[in-house]
């Protein structure tokens, strides 16, 4: 939930602010300095923006990423201190009495009488190093990069080690955009439900995922153009809830209409106002 | 003979005691005691199995007894569980089993002290960064609340009213190769050897 913050001269702030600065851009985002004081006098009232409820759909790291280099090199270090302090494991032990008596019987007056026989006669501490080296070798584990082409937007299985955003191609007025899938808002759900309606409404496999509660994550306002504006329908808001994505079947999803994203490469993507509010909910820990 | 006197005398005692109310106890033989007294013969008599008052005293006094040992060996706290993990091995005691002290040179310290201080400022600014991402993220959704509350009461109620369903959340979490597409995990034997305490 929202951190307790303590907010009492804030709605000053935004009712003394000016009005909205309408670029030639159709999307205007609507962050704290651009609040208008319009939007505080219609609410209450019948409300001229249209509610969507939108998902961001999160496919976490399936892989661990790989360190940077002064992480490398401190695994190696805390890996090295530890070495030195620790003691002696008992199959070192072994390999150390083994050695001693390699020696000695390599000694002139080596008398083998005076050894203790023990099973370790037969299998010798060594041995037992190859063996354990041997053994893991049987088993072949996947590649970490999976061998899909990191081009390739549409598969899921793209950057293993990092979370990737779902982007859906719509058509929005005019334009064909890159947005997080989103609906429109039906009287009588709320707009958790929305959300995973507009999930539930992308055509391909389906997709398993856990919604993180009720609460939206972010939000991002934009206006109409002139020309569609009446009366009552100024703009609308749309309201991303976050989801983490389960499980799914790795069915390839079609080019150009969807995309698997990284944070980094959604400038590519979105548009500037609206990739403004999405990132800062993006979490790419 | 014998029977016929006796029935002579049965009868005569019937005929007083209808009469009298008082009965007499008129023995012609032994064998023959008073109809109307108790019927204690001989055999009945010569039993040596008698329970007496004292035995059931004793016997309560014997269960109150074990039932007091019983209940101070109860109060006895119970034996603590020894937590295997602050109990140091004796292996580890063992002399034999000192490395020998590696000696540096003075580049290795110095690398090393150097490395570890680098290290510190790199967790810190990692730090630095997660929080400013963890509290964008909390301002982002502390607006987009104060949006949806402006809009309608009720979705506002609806999003801020706890979600039962999310817990308990499993997610597997990054491994270092990704997961074998149908892998068949070989069967394997164990010997479970951990130590079970009871109190």
């Amino acid at each position: 939930m929202a951190a307790p913050f303590s907010r009492l001269c804030r709605p000053l702030w935004r009712i003394t602010t000016t009005s909205t600065l309408n670029k030639g851009v159709r999307n205007v985002s609507s962050s704290r300095q651009q609040w208008s004081a319009q939007n505080v006098k219609t609410a209450g009232a019948a409300s001229p923006w249209a509610l969507n409820g939108a998902v961001c759909l999160q496919r976490l790291p399936v892989v661990s990423e790989d360190g940077s280099p002064i992480e490398e090199e401190f695994m190696e270090l805390m890996h090295l201190m530890e070495f030195e302090r620790s003691l002696l494991s008992d199959h070192e032990l072994r390999l150390l009495e083994d050695a001693a008596r390699m020696s000695r019987k390599q000694e002139g007056d080596y008398d083998s009488d005076e050894e203790d026989y023990r099973d370790n006669e037969i299998v010798t501490a060594q041995d037992l190093e190859d063996i354990w080296e041997q053994k893991p070798k049987q088993f072949q584990p996947a590649p970490r990069s999976q061998g899909v082409d990191e081009k390739d937007m549409s598969s899921s299985e793209r950057c293993l080690a990092d979370s990737l955003i779902l982007l859906v191609k719509k058509d929005v007025g005019s334009q064909k955009l890159w947005l997080l899938p989103q609906i429109q808002w039906q009287t009588g759900e709320t707009l958790r439900q929305t959300a995973e309606r507009a999930l539930a409404s992308l055509p391909g496999a389906d997709k398993k995922a856990t919604f993180l509660g009720n609460a939206p994550c972010g939000y991002y306002k934009y206006k109409y153009p002139k020309v569609i504006q009446k009366e009552g329908s100024v703009g609308a808001k749309v309201f991303f809830f976050k989801a983490v994505l389960s499980s799914h079947k790795h069915l390839p999803l079609e080019k150009n209409s969807f995309a698997w994203v990284k944070k980094e490469e959604l400038q590519d993507f979105l548009k500037p106002e609206y990739l403004k509010q999405v990132r800062r909910f993006i979490m790419a820990l | 003979m014998a029977g016929i006197v006796c029935r002579t005398a049965s009868r005569i005692i019937s005929s007083q005691v209808s009469c009298s109310s008082s009965v007499v106890a008129v023995r012609h033989s032994h064998w023959f005691t008073s109809m109307l007294s108790l019927k204690t013969s001989s055999p009945l008599r010569a039993e040596p199995k008698k329970k007496k008052k004292v035995d059931p005293r004793r016997e309560i006094m014997m269960k109150e007894r074990l039932k007091k040992k019983l209940k101070r060996l109860e109060k006895v706290a119970p034996e603590l569980i020894p937590i295997e993990d602050f109990i140091t091995p004796a292996k580890c005691l063992d002399e034999t089993r000192i490395r020998d002290a590696p000696k540096h040179s003075f580049e290795e310290s110095e690398r090393r002290a150097l490395l570890l201080k680098e290290w510190s400022r790199y967790k810190y600014s990692q730090h630095q960064t997660e929080m400013d991402t963890i509290n964008e993220a909390l301002e982002a959704q502390r607006q987009a609340l104060d949006e949806l509350k402006l809009e309608s009461e009720e979705l506002y109620k609806a999003a801020v009213s706890p979600d039962t369903d999310i817990f308990p959340f499993q997610h597997e979490g990054p491994s270092y190769t990704p997961p074998v597409t149908n892998y068949e995990a070989p069967e394997g034997k164990y010997n479970d050897i951990t130590r079970v305490y009871t109190q």
